[in-house]
Order: C-alpha cells, then structure tokens, then sequence
C-alpha cells in the first residue's frame, strides 16, 4: 500500500493553461468517471452532514439492551443494522465517512500540498544535491513497507498519549474525550506523512525540471525575478494539474491508511466512529457467517470510496496524457 | 558496461548509506523514546521494578540513547543485529529470517500471477482502445485493488472454507491446499496497477515506427502483437518486477496475521506491539536495504538488456 506507487507513471507533460477546462469536459463525457465523481459527492454530502443526516446518536446504546437489539441486521429502523452494543451502524458509518474525510483532508494539506508540492519544487528546481537528497530519501520511504514504520511510529508515541492528553486539558479548554481523540488523531497524520508527500513530489519535481528549462523561465530569470516570483507564477502553473491528477489518485492510500490502524486498534480512539473499527467487529469467517452485516456496513461504503477514487484518478490520468487516449 | 554507467552505479550505492543512517537515526531515536515498555511487556505479571533495572541493565537501555546507537551501528556492521527481547534466546536476526524466508515463497508465487495475469490483460486493454471493452478491463480490476486485504480475507475464509469446504483455515506448511487463497488474495489486487503500466507501454510502443513496418511489410497481426509490440513494451516492466521484489520479502501483514500464517509481516506486528526494538530496526533497516539494491539491480538488467540506456546513463 505504498502512497507513493501512483506516481510512478506520470512522464514530464507541458501543460497548456486553456486545456483546464477541456479535461473537466472529457471527464464528464466518461461515464466511469461521472459515477465515481457522484458517489463522492454523496460520501462527502453525508459525512460532512453526519450530525444531521444520522437517524441516531452513534455512540447511543439502547437500554435496556436486550439480545434482540445487538448485532441485529438491517431493518427499516436500522439500515445497515446494530453491532454488538446494540448501536446504529448507518450512524456510526456516517460518523465514520467523516473521520475518513477529515483526516484525508489533513493529510492532504500537510503532506499533499505543504511538503509534497513545497519538496518537489525545491527539488525540481534548485536541482542538485538538493533534489538528490529529496528523491533519494523519497525513493527509500516509498520502499519500505509503509505499514510496518506507520505502525512502529504509532506504538512509539502511543506510550505518550496521556501525557499529552493531560497536558491538553490542563492548558487548553479542551474537554477529556476531545482531548484524546484530538491526540490520537494527530499520532496517525504524524505517522501518514512520511509517505504522504512521495508521490505528489515525484510529479511536481519532474514537471518542474521540465518547466525549468522553458524560455519564459529564463526570460523572467535574464529581467531578474525574485525566486519565489519564478516558482509561484512561471513554474506553478505548469505544475498543478499533474498535481492535482496525482493527489487524486493517492486519495485511497492515504484514507487506506487510518482504516488499516484503526481496524489494528491503533488509530482514532474507541468513542470515534471509523471504517477500520467497524470492520474489525465483523472480520472473522465465522462471525460473517452469522452476522455479515456487521462487516459489509463499514465495508461496503469505505471500498467504494477507495474505488471511486482510483477510478477517477484512472480516468484523470487517461486525460492529461494524451499518448495513451482513445483516438477519436 | 562503460565507465559512465560504473561510475553511476557506485554514485547510487554511495547514496544509499547516508539515506540509510539517517532512517537508521530517526528509527532508533523514535523506539528509544517509548520509555521502557519491551521491559514491562517482557516481564509481565513478574515485573519489579529491581528485576526491570537489571534487564534494562543487561540490554543497556540504561545509556544515554546516542551510546546505544554507536553500540548498535558497532554491531551492526559486524553482522550483529541485535536480540529480540520477546525471545531472550534468540537474536533478531534468527527470529527474522526463517519467517522472511516463508513470505517470500508465498510472496513470489504471488507476484507470479500477478504479472501472469497484469500482462494480457494489460495488452488486451491497450489492443481495445477506444471501445468500452479498454476502460471496464482495468476498472473491474481496480475494484479488487480497493478492497483492503482485511476485508476480503474473512470473506473468502467464509466463501472457500466454511461454505464450499474446498480449503481449510489453518495454516499447514506453504505448499499445501491452505495457501491457495491468501496466494490468491495477495496477487489479484497487483493486477490493476500492471495491467495500467502494460497498458500505457504498449500504446506508446503501438506508435513507433517498427511496429508500421512490421505491418507494412504484411506480418500477420499475431506476429506483430506478440514479437514486435508486447516483447517491447515489457521492458519498463523490469522495474514494477524489480522493484516489487524486495516487498514480498517484506511479508503481507493482513494475510499472514488472518490467515495464521508465520510469515514476516505477522511478525512485525507482533514486534511493533512487544515493543522488539532489535526486531523492528532490524525489518526496517533490512527492508529498506532491500529495496536500495532492488533499485540498482534494476538500472544495471536495463543497461544490459536496452543498449540505448548506457548511453544515456549519465541521469541521477
């Protein structure tokens, strides 16, 4: 599951500014890419809306909890059914949608943009020894298995979550529960972005090189540019809509990566909803025998998210690089 | 091999040592600042705090952390990776290698039918393009990709073990019926991402001028589809293979921990949650060398095999 594996076929593409317009047209005229699109927005619509869209409370336990209401399957109260403490599963998987969104979208910012696109246009355009340092590093964090160091970076800080979650409640107006999900949440962004930012700064640095060697960059650079003037407006442009292909279709990877710690146990804490611990209540041959509900309501919604992803990413890439279009 | 691609060769292994020591460093610092835990795990019920000082006395958790990793590069370099902490009587390096050894056949066999299956169905996509048939090939493929190894294993537990009764759930030696699934669960997933790459290579081979003469000259299509077109388009395929290749010795930690398997990836897990500082450094750093010398492996078969590539070998 390596983040960074997307990114390996993204050749050196000059972009032109007006074809922005025509790839969203040539997606939309792919009916693929159009589903996938709809699904997300409907992902998206509910777990931002969880609070307002979820029929109960997913931390709500009946009471008193009678053997009817646990594990029971999907009914027209309960859609996807209860678990095991008799909870709403259509809620806790709403719940769930939005933690996956929250934290993609963390780790989007920080690791996708910040690093990702900041280290390859360092890369891509100081060239170097620079870019050799940052691509070699990226190359061997791309190939170590990224689960076993996620893992190990997790379990190292988690001997300090209640330091830091005592530190937080008594220097912010953080509550208990707030406070420790808040710590927990951080610990699995800190341990994504390592691998976060490969991909992304794969792309970026080689467009830039590409773009570097224009002769509007050298004009800029012959009238004396500042720097920064050269990489925001000559060499950024050229850059974002490979970016933006690349980011998409890291999406499932990075989400893949707090769903495989938390169905470890060792991602958001127990009263956060998330896909992984709702799948690891109903892993296990025998309990799908007997209550396959309870693994198909946190998988079926998170695979087609990842799915939904990988297939506009697909569908993107076909676009932006025009060697391997259908002719028509 | 001319000196250009040498002299290439040996930049790439210079650079592998300092990205090495600095994720050797990060590594070493991050476990040593978990404070005691592989004592208290180790101990357990018997845990004093007299016994804990004299273990974190014996293994020299004691010293200040740059010591220990002095201590530990030292060893090293002598071969010596350090003992697990969980199994006192062994070193890591015994611990790791019988298991390494297991994810890598069941790995292998993997990988062998990913790239069987990766391959046509990639020519096939690449053949079709532009009809329906192109973009449902890979799509139909990309779904397995999106099913985490943790879902589809209970279901295929369910499906093959407990509803068809062909195979059983207990791990029984990597060439028995058992393995048949996880082999399965681990290869098909790869598929889509091949199948795109062979795809891609043989449109941009499709294109070239040899392939119109071939067809020019009135080759059968078979002829040119599979000697002319596909022989070609398998080159970039060296590096997914290459660089697949120190993964699978990395073990599948899903598939092994459900399917019981004693595999690498089963037991990072457990070392990850001992904590097993020896045991994980050693996976980490190991794997990591892996992958450097999957990497070089990789440009050196291409200048053999691609003669444009050691002119151009001044890259990097």
């Amino acid at each position: 599951m390596a983040i960074a594996e997307s990114a390996e076929y993204f050749p050196p593409v000059e972009m032109a500014r007006p074809r922005r317009w025509r790839t969203l047209r040539v997606l939309a005229r792919k009916k693929i890419a159009v589903a996938a699109l709809a699904y997300l927005v409907v992902f998206y619509g509910c777990g931002l809306l969880a609070p307002l869209v979820a029929p109960y409370d997913p931390n709500e336990q009946p009471r008193p909890l009678t053997l009817e209401l646990r594990k029971a399957g999907p009914s027209g109260e309960h859609w996807f059914g209860t678990d095991d403490l008799g909870r709403d599963l259509f809620s806790r998987a709403l719940y769930a949608a939005r933690t996956t969104i929250i934290f993609t979208l963390v780790v989007l910012l920080t690791g996708g943009v910040f690093l990702g696109l900041g280290l390859g246009l360092l890369a891509g355009y100081r060239g170097g020894w620079v870019d050799t340092l940052i691509m070699r590093v990226g190359e061997v964090l791309g190939g170590i298995p990224t689960l076993i160091l996620m893992l190990a970076i997790t379990a190292s800080f988690r001997t300090r979550i209640d330091d830091l979650r005592f530190w937080l409640e008594d220097h912010t107006w953080l509550g208990r529960s707030d406070a420790e999900s808040l710590v927990r949440f951080t610990i699995i962004v800190l341990a994504t972005l390592p691998f976060a930012w490969i991909g992304s700064a794969r792309i970026v640095r080689s467009q830039a090189l590409a773009i570097r060697e224009s002769t509007f960059v050298l004009s800029a650079e012959a009238m004396g540019a500042s720097t920064w003037r050269i990489v925001t407006r000559h060499i950024l442009p050229g850059v974002l809509p490979l970016f933006i292909v690349g980011l998409s279709a890291g999406m499932a990877s990075i989400a893949g990566a707090e769903v495989a710690l938390s169905f470890l146990g060792l991602g958001v804490g127990p009263d956060t909803p998330s896909f992984g611990s709702l799948i690891s209540q109903g892993a296990g041959p025998y309990t799908f025998q007997t209550w396959p509900h309870l693994l198909l309501a946190g998988a079926v919604p998170v695979v087609l998210f990842f799915y939904a992803w990988n297939l506009l990413g697909d569908a993107l890439v076909d676009i932006l690089e025009p060697r391997t279009q259908a002719p028509r | 091999m001319g000196p250009g691609l040498t002299g290439y060769i040996i930049r790439r292994l210079l650079w592998a040592i300092p990205v090495l020591f600095i994720l050797s460093v990060v590594v070493f610092w991050m476990l040593r600042l978990a404070p005691g835990d592989p004592i208290e795990s180790r101990l357990g019920k018997a845990y004093t705090p007299e016994a804990a000082a004299r273990l974190r006395e014996k293994y020299g958790y004691t010293q200040p952390i740059p010591v220990q990793y002095v201590k530990y590069i030292k060893n090293l370099l002598q071969g010596d990776l350090g003992v697990s902490t969980r199994h006192p009587d062994f070193t890591a390096a015994e611990i790791i290698l019988p298991k390494m050894w297991v994810s890598t056949q069941i790995g292998f066999f993997a990988l062998l039918i990913t790239f069987a299956l990766g391959i046509p169905v990639g020519v096939y996509a690449a053949l079709a393009r532009g009809t329906f048939v192109d973009p449902m090939v890979i799509s139909s493929w990309l779904l397995l990709d999106a099913i985490p190894a943790f879902v589809l294993v209970p279901m295929a537990q369910w499906l093959f073990a407990l509803k068809l009764g062909w195979v059983g759930l207990r791990y029984e030696g990597v060439y028995t019926m058992n393995m048949v699934v996880p082999v399965l669960i681990l290869a098909l997933p790869g598929v889509a991402g091949v199948a795109r790459l062979m795809r891609a290579s043989v449109i941009g081979v499709m294109g070239e001028d040899f392939v119109r003469t071939a067809r020019a000259k009135g080759l059968r299509e078979r002829t040119v589809v599979v000697t002319h077109i596909t022989r070609n388009a398998l080159l970039p395929m060296i590096t997914v293979i290459g660089l697949s290749l120190p993964g699978i010795a990395a073990g599948a930690l899903f598939v092994e921990q459900l399917f019981g398997i004693p595999g690498i990836g089963r037991e990072s897990l457990e070392a990850v949650t001992a904590p097993d500082f020896d045991v994980i450094l050693a996976l980490v750093l190991f794997s990591s060398f892996l992958f450097v010398m999957a990497n070089v492996l990789v440009d050196v078969v291409y200048a053999f095999i691609d003669p444009r590539v050691r002119i151009s070998s001044g890259r990097g």
